[in-house]
């Protein structure tokens, strides 16, 4: 055999197969890597890895710990791919690090301008993955591609001008060629979008505004020219029907987000589901959970995918725990909407009605004297990541339960500047907590409860292991039996948890991973 | 607390404005009747360093005084000698647990998690309890410091002294020098 060809095979067999859209839609199949911001695309945030079980998980034990540098709110979601980790850091940061023993192998920080202003922080949730790029949102709203075997820059586009009030901190989505971004910035009086960019050239694909124009469908729902700064950011990462090519996503609140009058009308496409073809991002069908909401209740958590069985048919359905504390159930080919049940304290709404559309509670809404209103302006629910466990058919997710007090006042609209109506206070003299609830998606049942001692910002991960981990507002990463609820493991890592853990194998270890802290905390048996 | 630094000078300088005169009535316009001298030796007779501390004197199981006169007006002040349970800083909760082996402990409560609670005990130790070793665990509604029935003379000049004090160094100045957070 010729030099120059052991060479090339030699090569070939060194170097990990690239991501594919095609081993995306099959991620389920390599439970041993992370692919995607959601694991899967329908967000089901499940793996079928269980070394780590009922039986063990009381032996988990931090196995290596990389430390960043950095503070303020870690929300990466890392993704793994054959033995690499790719995590994305606040202020425009990304590395590669090993995923047995957690060494760095490439950092990359992005030039961020001068005096820039930021909407909406620094922080950053993950990157999305295709070929040997990868994908990232920065701060100022631009989407960047980075070669994953060095780090180094390959494109670099803007989405929308951040001196406009445009910001990101959204994981993309990658599906099929095109990588697909939301905006944040809903606060500072933007009109909100969904981009796609064609993954080789950072050329954009398509534009979806959020909020339809006047002579658009829909455009009717926003009080004269209001809807030019009516927020609806699309700020949290969609998931993806690869059978139906349907995208799902959440949309956030309209602005002024406390002060209604300056934008009468159920202001479309605000706390809404939109659905759209993703190779065109023309929308195929809507749902709004809260028409002219004044809470603040973004409907961008997260719209999981499941087949269930649905009052006695098998049914294709997009979930969600909505911020306005209501699951809701819809057939996500059609937007039928089938079911709403409250999951948590509510005092804004007598019920939902057959449609889907809420029967307000009289008072409900935000007054210069202020109103006490449950949930919270954060919400029941909010962008943190629930799971499911096919095995139990159960739907694990954290629970806000915290009510606060809404003033209202109408606001100056400057570009660039907050856009909020007044403001929300703590209700001060009552006790916050939290849950970690599993309910059946298929009735809105609560099967169990465990009771965090203040309202959670982290999410969840289930396992064929029978675990649902999730992390506490207190810094508990925790282990829990799927069936019964029961705490089997906790550690407690000194910063509150404000992402979700992931977890995958390599040389042949079951690991579970989360960014807390200023660092990425991976724990396995010994 | 997030920036607020896209406020617009005007706006900035008005809240500046608004926040420093939140304690005006503290030191700025009202003036206590009593005696300030006379109410330090009612400060001490009374045992208030049993739990307070004005400068380095004094113990830290209640809140520091040393600058207590530069934050709280005359009204508040009194009403934490005559009602302290009518505005509990959330920092000096009080919390009652007994044991499973049916100790009782009580003391001010510096953590509460889901799992754990952290105490300062009377006796300003700190002690750590996992809640699966706790039979029962009380959060107080009342003040762990007592109402003080004093003769009215006695009380202004308490108050009077109280509002004396108002830093010099100020108390977070030398914790800082001392690496204190």
């Amino acid at each position: 055999m010729s030099r120059i060809l052991i060479c090339l095979l030699a090569a070939a067999a060194a170097l990990p197969a690239q991501i594919t859209y095609e081993r995306i839609v099959n991620a389920g199949k390599e439970p041993q890597n992370w692919l995607t911001y959601w694991g899967d695309y329908g967000a089901l945030r499940y793996r079928t890895l269980d070394q780590i079980n009922t039986t063990n998980a009381k032996h988990l034990r931090l196995d290596w710990m990389f430390q960043t540098g950095q503070s303020g709110n870690f929300e990466t979601v890392p993704l793994v791919v054959d033995g690499i980790m790719y995590i994305t850091v606040q202020g425009a940061q990304a590395y590669a690090l090993d995923a047995r023993s957690g060494r760095p192998l490439w950092h990359y920080t992005y030039p961020m301008p001068d005096n820039i202003k930021l909407c909406c922080g620094t922080i950053n949730r993950g990157f999305a993955m295709l070929g040997d790029s990868l994908f990232m949102v920065t701060p100022h709203a631009h989407l960047i591609a980075l070669d994953r075997r060095d780090g180094s820059l390959i494109w670099d586009s803007e989405i929308a001008p951040s001196d406009k009030g445009y910001g990101a901190t959204i994981a993309p989505l990658v599906v099929k060629d095109k990588v697909i971004v939301g905006v944040s910035g809903g606060e500072f009086g933007i009109r909100g979008l969904i981009d796609a960019f064609e993954a080789k050239t950072g050329k954009r694909a398509w534009r979806f505004w959020t909020i339809p124009s006047k002579d658009e469908p829909g455009g009717d729902t926003w009080m004269a020219d209001s809807w030019q700064r009516g927020g609806a950011p699309a700020w949290m990462t969609g998931t993806y029907d690869p059978e139906l090519n349907l995208l799902y996503w959440g949309i956030g609140n309209p602005g002024p987000d406390l002060y209604g009058g300056a934008r009468l009308g159920d202001n479309l496409y605000a706390c809404s589901l939109v659905v759209l073809d993703p190779d065109t991002g023309k929308l195929r069908w809507h749902f709004q959970y809260t028409p002219h909401d004044v809470h603040d209740w973004d409907a961008a958590e997260t719209p999981m995918l499941l087949d269930i069985n649905f009052r006695g048919q098998h049914r294709k359905v997009v979930v969600q725990a909505n911020r306005n504390g209501f699951f809701y159930v819809l057939d996500r080919k059609t937007g039928e909407f089938l079911m709403a049940k409250p999951f948590a304290r509510q005092t804004w709404a007598k019920e939902i009605d057959d449609k889907g559309r809420p029967v307000l509670m009289p008072d409900a809404v935000p007054t210069p004297n202020g109103t006490h209103t449950c949930p919270g302006l954060a919400g029941a629910a909010n962008w943190m990541a629930p799971s499911y466990n096919p095995e139990t058919k159960w739907f694990y997710f954290p629970v806000r339960e915290q009510c606060d007090v809404y003033y209202s006042m109408p606001p100056s609209f400057q570009e660039g500047k907050p856009y909020w109506g007044s403001v929300f206070r703590g209700a001060t003299d009552e006790q916050e907590w939290g849950l970690l609830k599993a309910l059946d998606p298929s009735t809105g049942e609560t099967k169990w409860d465990f009771r965090y001692q203040h309202a959670p910002w982290a999410g969840t991960m289930a396992t064929s292991g029978g675990l649902i981990f999730a992390g506490d507002q207190d810094g508990y990463l925790m282990a829990f039996d799927a069936k019964t609820g029961k705490n089997l493991w906790r550690i407690y890592t000194g910063a509150a948890i404000v992402t979700a853990p992931i977890t995958y194998m390599t040389a042949g270890k079951q690991f579970v991973s989360l960014a807390v802290g200023g660092a990425l905390m991976t724990f396995a048996l010994p | 607390m997030p920036a607020f630094s896209s406020l617009e000078a005007d706006d900035l300088n008005a809240l500046v404005v608004f926040v420093h005169d939140l304690h005006a009535g503290a030191s700025g316009t009202e003036r206590p009747t009593g005696d300030p001298s006379a109410g330090r030796k009612v400060y001490e007779a009374s045992g208030c360093s049993g739990c307070h501390r004005i400068g380095r004197a004094g113990n830290v199981f209640g809140p520091d005084l040393t600058r207590v006169g530069a934050s709280r007006s005359l009204a508040y002040l009194k009403q934490s000698l005559v009602d302290p349970s009518a505005d509990i800083p959330d920092e000096f909760i009080g919390i009652s647990v007994v044991t499973k082996t049916g100790k009782h402990i009580t003391g001010v409560r510096i953590n509460e998690d889901t799992f754990t609670v952290q105490i300062r005990d009377q006796s300003q130790e700190f002690r750590n309890f996992e809640k699966s070793d706790l039979e029962s665990e009380t959060v107080m509604k009342r003040s762990l410091m007592p109402p003080y029935r004093l003769p009215d003379r006695d009380l202004e000049n308490l108050i009077a002294y109280l509002a004396s004090l108002k830093g010099g160094p100020a108390s977070g100045e030398v914790k800082q020098r001392e690496g204190i957070r």
